[in-house]
């Protein structure tokens, strides 16, 4: 059931008065779930079992601690830090130029908009002018990330289901397989294949090789053509649909309250993409339809991203074809550590990242260091949501809602 | 003069049976030819490092053809590859999955990350290299790795089980031009004839940074 993100954008509005309110219940002190995290009234007859932080379904170092009857989750609460690298930190001590580099390892799955979200922040504190054609340079990579990150998402989200789908291997194998052609265009284009330095303070730093628009539409249009078949084993799958449809739905008041965001947040019906809201880089020159579906579960998040990955294919073949002629810098080359020194001030940048909003806040006091480097991770406030989604399941659905959230454990616990 | 070995009954029933011992010759070499060629990797993979594992293992390198599986549980695996960093809250769970691996098993540090560190070793919150708390047979560097490099490295790794059944330790052959192809201009600080005012002297170029200052001497 190929869902049209064309189709979608158009209908939202009149979808949106047709959806039934469900009340939440109110967030309020003593609804809080982290309040008692250690011991509660009635804890003696459960069980307690510690999920991870080695597991492989926990997508990482994340470690839930669950409460339960029998194979029903009481309570759980999820413990982070086990990859904390103290990221934040590190960029205090290094230079504006020196850190680009490093926020490349927080969503490591998505290292081109980790990339963009920083230097863009930097470039709003020093005030200086992005050219077109770098601009465009960074629209197509970061849509062509996505969809990256999306497939890998697919292929650990079917691995995690297991054998309920008869081999859960097929799609992890699938997923890759293209997976590794969108790398192979990174490569190509900056000459690694996961941690990019794609992006600088002022611009891009490599140009397009000559005919990678041309190795990229293909790879575009390949990859477009096989959606369609993994949607097929999957949508089309009875044992898929009963697994993910209705399991670890969130209501949209629930979800903006945590500040969920990105594919999550548009899962339940919130029509909020930053890409259309506040336009970055190239935004502003092409139409971004966002996916958009109404149920808030597990199936529907699923649904978002494949339709995300249609409509990211989409913005960077139209992209790639108009690729503005020009500079790719728009300020001197960078030559020295220090040679960039932004007036003092402070700057937040938030753009849509694979996972949701992705912010950077920068504190500057005019030395070539940041004084103050704050990063807001989509990963960290979806993992919010667990204690409210797993109570009530049962243990093979805490894996299948965790995966669905996509958390990346190195940018929430950063 | 005999070894306190020689006495033990299994020793001496070897001794009186005619054949035994060249049977357990040849089972010994199964044994090691088994282990050398169906390695069940456990993958302590904490961050970026996993995802190159993961695409090692993936449809386009497909590392099970070199007699690999992957597996979750640590119990039924011979390889531990330990991806990503290692950080002090997380170093006492990977040492206590080693402990739980049986015998005979072996490490892959994988990235530099797990090797070193990385830049994140002055962190307070990192490990610097996993080889501080336990024993690293083989060394994958890179950030990540490539697919291929870590490819290289369980190869590397079955080579020394191979060379560990011959009884010869294993030493990789010395290439004189590779030495002289990566040594670095200014002496390493683990070289024996290194200039102590070299230190000193980078030492000051890095506190000089803000001022300009990048005197980077020449041994």
């Amino acid at each position: 059931m190929a869902m049209s993100a064309h189709a979608t954008a158009h209908t939202s509005q009149a979808k949106a008065a047709e959806l039934p309110r469900v009340p939440t219940p109110a967030i309020g002190p003593r609804a809080n779930p982290y309040l008692d995290a250690d011991s509660f009234e009635g804890e003696g007859d459960l069980m307690v079992l510690n999920m991870g932080p080695q597991h492989p379904s926990t997508h990482g170092v994340l470690r839930l601690k669950l409460w339960l009857d029998g194979e029903v989750v009481i309570k759980a609460v999820p413990y982070l830090g086990y990859l904390h690298r103290g990221v934040e930190k590190l960029l205090e001590k290094l230079s504006y130029v020196q850190s680009t580099p490093i926020v490349d390892k927080n969503d490591y799955v998505a290292s081109m908009t980790n990339e963009l979200a920083l230097v863009m922040a930097f470039e709003k504190l020093e005030g200086c002018e992005v050219p077109r054609r770098a601009r465009y340079l960074r629209t197509i990579c970061a849509e062509m990330q996505r969809v990256a990150s999306h497939l890998l998402w697919l292929g650990t989200f079917a691995l995690d289901m297991g054998g309920a789908l008869g081999g859960g291997t097929t799609a992890f194998m699938y997923c890759l397989r293209e997976r590794e052609r969108i790398l192979d265009l990174f490569e190509e284009l900056t000459g690694a294949r996961f941690h990019y330095h794609m992006m600088q303070i002022g611009g891009v730093r490599h140009d397009l090789p000559v005919g990678w628009d041309v190795h990229m539409k293909q790879v575009a249009a390949d990859i477009r053509a096989r959606i369609p078949e993994y949607e097929s084993m999957l949508s089309a799958n009875p044992i898929f649909r009963s697994r993910t449809k209705g399991i670890g739905r969130i209501d949209a008041r629930l979800a903006m309250e945590l500040g969920l965001s990105g594919p999550n947040l548009r899962a339940c019906g919130v029509d909020f993409d930053l890409r259309r809201s506040q336009p970055y880089a190239a935004y502003d020159e092409i139409e971004v339809h966002s996916a958009l579906a109404y149920e808030g579960d597990v199936y529907a998040r699923y649904q978002v991203r494949v339709a995300e990955m249609y409509e990211s294919l989409r913005i960077a073949t139209a992209l790639v074809d108009g690729v503005p002629a020009g500079p790719i810098m728009g300020r001197k080359p960078i030559e020295t550590v220090n040679a960039v020194k932004p007036p003092a001030g402070e700057a937040y940048v938030a753009i849509d990242s694979p996972r949701g909003e992705l912010g950077c806040w920068v504190v500057s006091d005019g030395s070539p260091r940041p004084y103050r480097c704050k990063l807001r991770p989509p990963s960290y406030h979806a993992l919010a949501a667990l204690p409210y989604l797993l109570p009530g399941t049962t243990i093979p659905d805490v894996v299948v809602i965790l995966g669905s959230l996509d958390p990346i454990m190195g940018e929430a616990d950063r | 003069m005999k070894h306190e070995a020689y006495d033990h009954p299994a020793f001496q029933l070897v001794e009186r049976v005619p054949g035994l011992d060249l049977a357990l010759l040849k089972a010994d070499d199964l044994l090691h030819w088994g282990a050398e060629n169906s390695l069940w990797i456990f993958p302590m993979g904490t961050s970026c490092c996993a995802i190159e594992f993961m695409a090692a293992a993936a449809s386009r390198l497909d590392m099970d053809r070199f007699g690999t599986i992957v597996r979750g549980s640590p119990r039924q695996c011979d390889v531990m590859v330990i991806a990503g960093t290692i950080t002090v809250k997380m170093a006492p769970r990977v040492l206590k999955l080693w402990e739980q691996m049986p015998e005979p098993k072996w490490a892959i540090a994988m990235g530099s990350c797990a090797i070193s560190g990385d830049f994140y070793r002055d962190i307070y919150s990192v490990v610097p290299g996993v080889d501080t708390f336990m024993p690293v047979d083989v060394y994958v560097p890179g950030c990540p790795p490539s697919p291929d490099a870590l490819v290289d490295g369980v190869r590397r790794l079955q080579e020394k089980i191979r060379a560990a059944r011959a009884g010869t330790p294993f030493v990789r052959e010395a290439r004189p031009e590779a030495a002289t192809m990566i040594r670095p201009e200014i002496k390493r600080l683990s070289d024996p004839d290194r200039d102590p005012a070299i230190t000193q002297a980078q030492c000051k170029a890095v506190l000089n940074m803000d001022k300009g200052g990048r005197e980077t001497p020449r041994s």
